[in-house]
């Protein structure tokens, strides 16, 4: 795989980075990652995942754009309120840097179907904002040995980690047992 | 503004994880606090316990995630099960004829202030739930009291609450201040 002359150009901020390189530049173009959610973590994640030349950007989601999305939710826009989420994201991407391949899953997440899809990625990104989904993308990234970057929100305090299943780290049930109780979930 | 800065240093690990290059967050658990605008570093460590990754794992395939995630009430609350919601319930349209009528009655808001100053229902009363014990005193016992929340659950806990302090004369309104702004008061904001 090479770089097209039009990306050499786009990306020659990466090229001259010693740590990237074209030898950087060409893994990302070979890599894929898969975004849950195309929310208020999704937008930015696509966005500038996108950007950076990400070969192929995965994104799950099942809402639709509302318009009280918008304070956050910066990939979707006032024309987009009503349609999936999804699509909206990928036309966001692609407006950027039409060199992403974006596949887009207008699903929910079950464990019928998430094991297949991990498979066919490099890495997990987490941008879900319920605990349901949470245990099961942590579990279906330990089967599948899919590295897993966990971001979560709550009020005014964010926390980040990256769960590597081939690496010594834990993993989200080693923080969180067991999800709150019901009342102390915020909603 | 949090959900960009979260994002995007979930994006920064992603492209070093396929870089190879550099301290990745395996293992450190970065908690962000806006409001004091501090980042902490915490150590993360594998449990030798854990249900999944651990010595003697019990989780080994896919579980019903549902279920794991919804915890039974605390008991406290179960004792309740035989309180007759329904008939301590009123529709947004009767709340709205009373309303109407101009009959004396009391309509008592127990959701936060700060949902208060979004939208509130015209003469009513500020009791957040939250601090509704200090309120109950200031309540009249002869007079009828309507109660209302968002989407209604907290209400009728208030409700609930007044009932076992002996009150009679109590509704909470189904669906709450939502369903009246759709229903009643188009001009309502709603959020
Ligand atoms: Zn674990």
């Amino acid at each position: 795989m090479a770089l097209t002359n039009e990306e050499i150009n786009r990306y020659t901020r990466h090229l001259t980075l010693p740590e990237i390189g074209m030898e950087g530049q060409l893994k990302f173009k070979e890599a894929s990652m898969l975004l849950i959610g195309a929310g208020g973590l999704g937008s930015p994640l696509g966005m500038y995942l996108g950007a950076a030349g990400i070969g192929k950007l995965g994104i799950v989601d099942f809402d639709v754009v509302d318009n009280s999305n918008l304070q956050r939710q910066i990939a979707h826009s006032v024309a987009d309120i009503g349609r999936p989420k999804v699509e909206s994201i990928k036309e966001t991407i692609l407006a950027g840097n039409p060199n992403v391949e974006v596949e887009v899953h207008n699903t929910r997440l079950t464990r019928d179907n998430i094991l297949p899809l991990f498979e066919q990625y490099d890495v997990i990104v987490d941008g879900s904002d319920n605990f349901e989904t949470r245990y099961l993308v942590n579990d279906a990234a330990y089967f599948t040995k899919t590295p897993l970057v966990y971001g979560s929100i709550f009020r005014f305090e964010g926390q980040i980690t990256v769960f590597h299943p081939s690496h010594e780290g834990p993993c989200y049930r080693c923080l969180y047992s067991n999800p709150p109780p019901a009342n102390l979930v915020p909603s | 503004m949090l959900p960009g800065i979260v994002g995007l240093i979930q994006a920064t690990e992603a492209l070093k994880l396929i870089l190879e290059k550099g301290k990745n967050l395996v293992g450190r658990l970065i908690l962000f606090d806006a409001m004091k605008m501090n980042f902490k570093n915490v150590k993360l460590e594998r449990d030798p316990n854990c249900d999944l990754c651990g010595i003697q794992p019990t989780i080994t395939e896919l579980i019903d995630y549902k279920a794991f995630c919804e915890i039974p009430m605390p008991s406290a609350e179960k004792e309740d099960d035989d309180f007759d919601e329904e008939s301590y319930s009123i529709e947004p349209e009767e709340l709205a004829n009373i309303l109407n009528a101009g009959k004396e009655i009391a309509l008592v808001d127990v959701r936060e202030q700060s949902e208060w100053d979004i939208c509130y229902i015209e003469n009513a009363q500020l009791m957040p739930l939250s601090e509704f014990d200090e309120h109950i005193s200031s309540l009249n016992r002869d007079e009828e009291i309507y109660l209302y929340c968002y989407k209604g659950t907290r209400s009728m806990k208030a409700l609930k609450q007044l009932h076992e302090e002996g009150f009679t004369k109590l509704k909470s309104l189904t669906g709450g201040i939502d369903r009246w702004a759709e229903e009643i008061d188009s001009d309502m904001p709603r959020y």
